[in-house]
């Protein structure tokens, strides 16, 4: 037990707060952060490009258990330039215009599927 | 060698290298922003206010003395033609201000004391209540102590957004690093 409360030294002190106060500096907003109504679309436009069928941005705006048309367009817009989201034109067909995710959606969904994961092993601990 | 003195001679240490690095800070302020100076003493952007919520919430005393010592040895030229007196009483409120602050925080538990449960929400709030007792307090010791064109009325604003922008630049300046550097999980 006395191992266990013994006084830290000054450095090892320091470095311990240290990586608390990373943590919180890591999580400091940088005005990129989605609101949950971006959310629920990223989520859609995503999970129809995981399953090889990007959804166009005809199809997403038209998502109406999501939001109007008009609020539907305002939400891609935002998600545009915030990079989580870009279109692509295929080859022959410069109408529709398909959404996909941007390398930073990936790494975003990659880290939700990390923390889900750190999440079911402290549950098993 | 013992616990006692290996402990002491590491607070020393970060206590002087607190100071040096908030003198270098101070420099590299001044010699990036002097645009923004409001007048001596004060600019718009004051890049050591950021170190100071640092220095104080990871080394507690240890930083605020080395925000003492550091202050101390900037107000020699800055401020040395106002008297020795000035010269002290302003490094002791430009370094224990934050430090008796953070005490209080603590005091009334709105921060943990190992900083676990600190949120980024504390963070800022700390952030600008560091950033306006600053200035509250080096305004006031100012005009106590008739330093020269000292308008306290006017210069605790410049002062208190030049806190708030220079904090506000090291804290995102570090997590543009951190996010670069990877730091061990506490998971």
């Amino acid at each position: 037990m006395e191992k266990i409360t013994s006084p830290k030294s000054p450095f090892t002190t320091a470095y311990l707060r240290f990586l608390q106060l990373a943590r919180v500096i890591q999580a400091l907003p940088e005005g990129l952060e989605m609101d949950a109504n971006e959310l629920a679309l990223l989520q859609a436009v995503v999970l129809r490009w995981h399953e090889n069928s990007p959804m166009t941005v005809r199809e997403a705006i038209a998502l109406a258990t999501l939001g109007s048309p008009a609020t539907l367009h305002k939400r891609i817009t935002r998600l545009r330039e915030k990079e989580m989201l870009s279109t692509l034109n295929l080859e022959g067909d410069r109408r529709a215009k398909f959404l996909i995710p941007t390398p930073r959606t990936l790494d975003y969904f990659d880290h939700l599927g990390q923390s889900m994961q750190a999440a079911n092993q402290n549950l098993q601990a | 060698m013992t616990q006692l003195v290996k402990g002491t001679l590491q607070t020393i240490f970060l206590t002087v290298l607190s100071a040096a690095l908030y003198v270098c800070l101070f420099d590299l302020n001044t010699w990036i922003f002097s645009s923004f100076q409001h007048k001596e003493g004060i600019s718009w952007v004051f890049l050591p206010a950021g170190f100071r919520v640092i220095l104080v919430i990871l080394l507690g005393m240890s930083g605020a003395l080395g925000l003492v010592l550091g202050s101390w040895f900037i107000a020699r030229d800055t401020l040395g033609g106002s008297g020795e007196m000035l010269v002290l009483l302003n490094g002791l409120v430009s370094g224990l201000t934050p430090w008796v602050v953070y005490k209080y925080l603590r005091m009334r538990r709105w921060v943990s004391e190992k900083l676990q449960t600190l949120t980024t929400r504390q963070l800022l709030n700390i952030t600008l209540i560091f950033s306006a007792t600053s200035a509250i307090a080096h305004q006031l010791l100012w005009l106590l102590m008739d330093h020269p064109h000292a308008n306290p009325w006017v210069d605790v604003w410049p002062m208190f957004f030049g806190n708030v922008t220079g904090s506000l630049l090291m804290l995102y300046s570090l997590k543009f690093m951190l996010d670069r550097v990877p730091v061990p999980s506490q998971n």
